[in-house]
């Protein structure tokens, strides 16, 4: 299966969301959001279900219209783009797809609509791995294959952006793999990537750089080692008097947790555990960082801790959005979101 | 605008397919109808064009309305508008080329009609009867015609602003029956006012008297009431609704 580069070459357009704000009644469903994709880049957008991320990538693309702030492709607005498919290659929902056209007659009428030969078709068919049911109506794919015909409209205007809802449902283990080289390919080659979604080790697989979102608010921004190794750092401790361990930990006002047995793990790197240890004339019979808590860790402690099924944002979207109306997402946390840090 | 684009995208469906051969194949089954068995019916033998064309105006007054609304707003309801708008960003364009499409598989399928019909009424008056009427042509071609026209406008209209496929049909079929069915019991009961006012939304009843040059400026109202303002109403909403 081959795998898909920009066109330029070169480094491919930004995508910049400036204080974008869209309520619905009282409800913010974006508050104030801000953050950039750069070229070269795999960013992952996460966020609980409601949090915004649907409403943000629909204002990105022009389906929807902020209230406030605004979404830029490259510096311009998605419906001021001379030649969008051409641009920014674009999959939100990958059942919006006719059910009554074959996959290569879709692939073809998109290659027709943005300008592109028909050729390209065949040639992006073989490149999602459908060659073999391009005949095939639709209607009759499975979730899987429609999310690879949807990548495939998204591919076939050969842009030099990729925004991704929700990219690895439904696909199997190869196409997973599949989708992740071709991401990686894509942005290795200059390209720009958004990609939501609530496969927490898929994007952590995938994604260079991280936009956290809660309740239409940005939580956390930055690369995936700085936001992982900076959530939950710490220092596991044994003491050979560990009642004393605790009283020096609670006279100092550190933070602890217990762990299993005597351990604790403690908020302070191991040299100020040691420097600690030594001043309160402890014993430690065991000392040494813990690794980060990983992506899901940082993403529940960001996101207020509600644990929500893979899948369900899905679902949440499929709920068409009455004009001027709220749209689907609508199951946010009950906490609140935490302060914006960066 | 693209309207081969849009006119290509309706085509090469599976559903659009069936429903364009089957409207062919009753198109035709009426047309013969109508033309051939007039000679048996009509006291002079003859077959009469336009009485042939009135005949196959009952499945074009379900025909039109399914095409175009499946046209325009069928995109909304199958969620595909979302890749058509990801293509094709400005929302005005595409339902302006939606709209030039639906009236170009209007104007084949009035040209295959009329066609049809003058087909049957030759066969069915020079052939079976005692002879073919053409002089009333200009019957089809202004009233009929214009009834026809109507129908397309209020389907349209109706389409652009419900924006949904199974709404637009019931309306765009519902309506005008429901009008015309109100109009007979109106005259039934002489109420003068409740008849104006039934004439005030009567598009066919009007579109019949401008095509034949009978009408007055109120039979514009129905063309303001039930085509321009919805229509006004549902462009605004086109270009406001969210996709998603």
């Amino acid at each position: 299966m081959s795998i898909t580069t920009p066109s330029s070459g070169s480094s491919g357009p930004t995508l910049e969301v400036r204080g974008v704000t869209k309520r619905y009644g009282e409800r913010a469903a974006v508050d104030d959001l801000s953050f950039v994709c750069r070229p070269g880049s795999v960013t992952g957008f996460l966020g609980p279900n409601g949090a915004g991320k649907s409403t943000t990538l629909r204002i990105l693309t022009g389906l929807a219209q902020a209230d406030a702030g605004e979404a830029l492709v490259g510096g311009e607005q998605f419906r001021r783009l001379s030649h969008p498919a051409r641009t920014i290659g674009v999959m939100l929902d990958a059942r919006a797809l006719h059910g009554g056209r074959t996959g290569l007659e879709t692939l073809r009428l998109t290659a027709r609509t943005v300008g592109m030969p028909a050729s390209r078709a065949d040639e992006v068919l073989a490149q999602v791995g459908l060659q073999d049911a391009g005949g095939k109506r639709v209607g009759g794919y499975s979730y899987g294959m429609r999310q690879r015909l949807g990548i495939g409209v998204a591919l076939i205007g050969d842009p030099a952006v990729l925004v991704l809802d929700e990219p690895a449902n439904g696909l199997d283990p190869e196409g997973i793999r599949w989708m992740r080289r071709l991401l990686r390919s894509f942005a290795d080659a200059g390209g720009t990537v958004l990609l939501s979604s609530h496969q927490l080790r898929e994007v952590e697989a995938t994604v260079d750089r991280l936009v956290v979102i809660s309740q239409g608010r940005l939580v956390r921004e930055g690369t995936l080692e700085e936001l992982t190794t900076t959530s939950g750092a710490g220092t596991r401790v044994t003491a050979l008097d560990p009642a004393a361990l605790l009283k020096a930990l609670d006279r100092h006002g550190i933070a602890y947790e217990q762990r299993l047995g005597a351990d604790l793990e403690v908020s302070l790197a191991p040299e100020d555990m040691g420097r600690l240890a030594l001043r309160e004339q402890l014993v430690l019979t065991s000392l040494g960082a813990t690794s980060g808590g990983g992506l899901e860790d940082l993403f529940f402690a960001l996101t207020g801790g509600t644990e929500q099924p893979v899948g369900a944002e899905t679902a949440n979207a499929a709920a068409e959005p009455a004009e001027d109306a709220a749209p689907s997402e609508n199951g946010a946390s009950s906490e609140p979101a935490p302060a914006p840090l960066r | 605008m693209r309207p081969a684009i849009d006119l290509r995208s309706f085509l090469d469906t599976r559903g659009a397919a069936i429903l364009l051969t089957l409207s062919v194949l009753i198109i035709a089954g009426f047309a013969a109808l109508g033309g051939l068995i007039q000679p048996a019916v009509m006291p002079e033998g003859t077959s009469d064009v336009e009485f042939t064309f009135i005949v196959l105006a009952l499945p074009l007054s379900l025909i039109i309305p399914v095409i175009t609304v499946m046209m325009v707003a069928g995109e909304w309801s199958d969620k595909s508008i979302q890749n058509t708008l990801l293509q094709r960003p400005g929302r005005l364009a595409v339902l302006t080329s939606k709209v030039l499409a639906a009236a170009v598989v209007f104007l084949a399928l009035m040209a295959l009609s009329i066609g049809l019909a003058a087909a049957a009424t030759w066969v069915g008056g020079d052939l079976l009867g005692d002879g073919a009427v053409f002089s009333s042509i200009e019957g089809v071609l202004t009233t009929q015609l214009a009834i026809m026209v109507a129908t397309l406008l209020f389907s349209m209209a109706m389409a652009i602003l419900l924006q949904s496929t199974v709404i637009g049909l019931v309306t765009a079929i519902g309506v005008p029956f429901i009008i015309s069915t109100a109009g007979a019991l109106a005259m039934v009961f002489g109420s003068e006012v409740i008849s104006d006012l039934i004439r005030a939304v009567d598009l066919q009843t009007a579109a019949a008297l401008l095509g034949g040059g009978e009408a007055t400026a109120f039979e514009l109202l129905p063309l303001l009431l039930l085509v321009i303002v919805p229509t006004a109403f549902g462009i605004r909403r086109w270009n406001r609704r969210e996709v998603g």
